[in-house]
């Protein structure tokens, strides 16, 4: 049935224009347990080295399918690199993701992104993983992604300290929100200019279960459009939570497709959206492919369900959580090709 | 000089509309005319609290605005509690709480732990980024009734699994409960815990219901 390359498939659907059968990709975390098991690696080693991120991420895709690869796997590089220790839970025996338990700056005040923040910590190495999977998978695309400006800020501050200061330090908050566009807007050129194929904002931390869509309006949509604007395409734009009162508003800001997770109602998204926009999600990342109790017939409903309200690319709504139930998994992926076959809203078929 | 109704109205005003020096001078005024402490927390913090949970349930209020509205209400308590005799300071109850190894946000544990303050259980904040077996350990040494378990990730929410089967295997009366935003209630219920929240708003909500209800029964 695949006539199509899984990059030759992505690259062309981004674009819209018509493909042999639906991917299963993702602008967030792919790497899963037999890919790392696969690789030789262990889940705290694949963060810090370039060659077992590349390795893990490949082997991932390989055995489950996926029409692509996602590096990086955590949300801690950029926090790391102006100063902070992040914790690997390298003793622990469960799938811990790196986190940064203390931040060094306490205030709003203290915030001071450094130039070239992308020459600093393990940001430095991603090219080099980048270099590998074009060398070793060249059949797969390569997609990066950056925290939106106010995710990222509750990576380098106490997130409570922005939530607070939208409404009592507003001058403040929008400061540290434009030196993190700068920066976002720069790692993402970085790694564009490494070669990665397409790149995802992924803004979790202001979905309508959080702030309100005036605060939306008034803090973060400008500072989407302005990080999408200086990307080249593809690049996509992701919020998970509530997201139905923002698609109008996310559609605003420019990205080529919007991405959402389970709590979006896709029949209802794709009315506010019309039949043109590229809409992508929102598989449920753990009920559907982590849970022992879901049957594959049900996850199977689950990934046909998504592609009948109107997605146009089956995709996990969050990072995958790494210990899948294989069965599942390839379930999800395999019924994704199969029953994707017929066209999707914005997108035609060859 | 205000009556007792004026200082029960900026009590609850003054956390609704997220004033904390006005709470603080109303709870100071409450003090200083000896009036009884409990009745100044719950009928004019824990009240106000109420009003600020339904505004948020009709999306008229968001996480910012109920945070600095838990700022006010803790400005109050702290010069309010101390002046609770003990015999009636809440339930003798006493909870441990915290945030789940590897994850770092505790927004949401935090506004749990306000509604047991409002209380006035005995609570034990554990943090976050907790070691799963110290939340089993604290809850031996202290024989609390409630352990309280946030995750503000999916990456982090299947420890909470863990942790609950090794309570319950010591001490199957523990009440559990879980939050944070990946947990949903089918989750809660597959991990055996007794009671959820789905995100700090959720928690917001089903925390203040259960201050509704501790009114009430204060009040029979």
């Amino acid at each position: 049935m695949a006539e199509l390359t899984p990059k030759e498939r992505v690259m062309r659907l981004l674009r819209k224009e018509p493909i042999d059968t639906m991917p299963f990709f993702s602008g967030m975390g792919m790497v899963v347990m037999p890919g790392i098991e696969k690789a030789g690696v262990n889940f705290p080693t694949i963060h810090t080295d370039a060659e077992r991120m590349a390795m893990s991420a490949i082997w991932s895709a390989r055995l489950m399918d996926f029409d692509c690869v996602v590096i990086p796997y955590d949300m801690t590089m950029e926090s790391e690199a102006v100063g902070n220790t992040i914790s690997l839970y390298e003793d622990s025996e469960d799938i811990l993701y790196p986190t940064i338990p203390n931040k060094m700056w306490s205030t709003l005040e203290e915030v001071t992104i450094p130039d070239n923040i992308w020459e600093k910590g393990r940001l430095k190495f991603l090219p080099e993983a980048i270099q590998i999977i074009k060398k070793e998978a060249p059949e797969l695309p390569i997609g990066c992604w950056q925290l939106g400006p106010f995710t990222q800020a509750g990576q380098m501050l106490e997130l409570d300290l922005m939530l607070k200061g939208v409404f009592k330090q507003k001058e403040l908050v929008a400061n540290v929100l434009d030196q993190l566009t700068d920066m976002i807007i720069g790692i993402g050129k970085f790694l564009q200019d490494a070669g990665c194929d397409y790149i995802t904002l992924r803004e979790p931390g202001v979905a309508a279960d959080l702030l309100s869509p005036r605060t939306f309006k008034e803090f973060i949509q400008p500072r989407l459009t302005r990080i999408l604007a200086a990307w080249e395409s593809p690049k996509l734009l992701h919020i998970c939570g509530q997201t139905e009162p923002l698609l109008a508003m996310m559609n605003e800001c420019g990205a080529d497709g919007l991405t959402v997770d389970i709590k979006c109602d896709v029949k209802k998204g794709r009315e506010i959206l019309g039949s043109d926009v590229l809409f992508m999600g929102n598989v449920d990342t753990y009920t559907m492919t982590c849970d022992p109790k879901t049957k594959k017939e049900q996850t199977i409903e689950h990934i046909k369900g998504i592609i009948d309200g109107g997605m146009d690319a089956v995709m996990p709504g969050c990072d995958l959580w790494p210990a899948i139930i294989e069965e599942n998994m390839k379930a999800a992926v395999d019924t994704t090709h199969e029953y994707g076959a017929k066209p999707s809203p914005a997108v035609g078929r060859l | 000089m205000a009556t007792k109704e004026e200082l029960i109205e900026q009590l609850k005003n003054g956390v609704i509309e997220y004033q904390e020096d006005e709470v603080k001078e109303a709870a100071q005024a409450w003090v200083d005319d000896k009036l009884e402490a409990l009745e100044g927390i719950m009928d004019g913090l824990a009240a106000g609290m109420e009003v600020v949970g339904e505004m948020y349930d009709r999306n008229e209020y968001f996480v910012p605005e109920v945070l600095m509205c838990a700022d006010a209400l803790y400005g109050g308590l702290a010069i309010l509690r101390p002046h609770v005799p003990k015999q009636e300071g809440g339930l003798n109850a006493q909870v441990v709480i915290g945030s789940i190894q590897g994850d770092v946000h505790d927004i949401g544990k935090n506004l749990v732990k306000m509604m047991f303050d409002v209380a006035g259980w005995d609570v034990h904040d554990l943090g976050r980024d907790v070691p799963l077996e110290n939340f089993v350990e604290e809850q031996l040494r202290t024989d609390s009734e409630v352990v309280a378990m946030s995750a503000m990730m999916t990456t982090t929410m299947l420890g909470m699994k863990k942790v609950i089967a090794m309570i319950k295997e010591k001490n199957p009366n523990v009440a559990i409960m879980l939050g944070g935003a990946p947990v949903t209630k089918d989750v809660a219920n597959l991990f055996g815990a007794d009671g959820y929240a789905e995100s700090a708003g959720n928690a917001v909500s089903e925390g203040i219901k259960m201050i509704g209800r501790l009114r009430e029964m204060q009040k029979k």
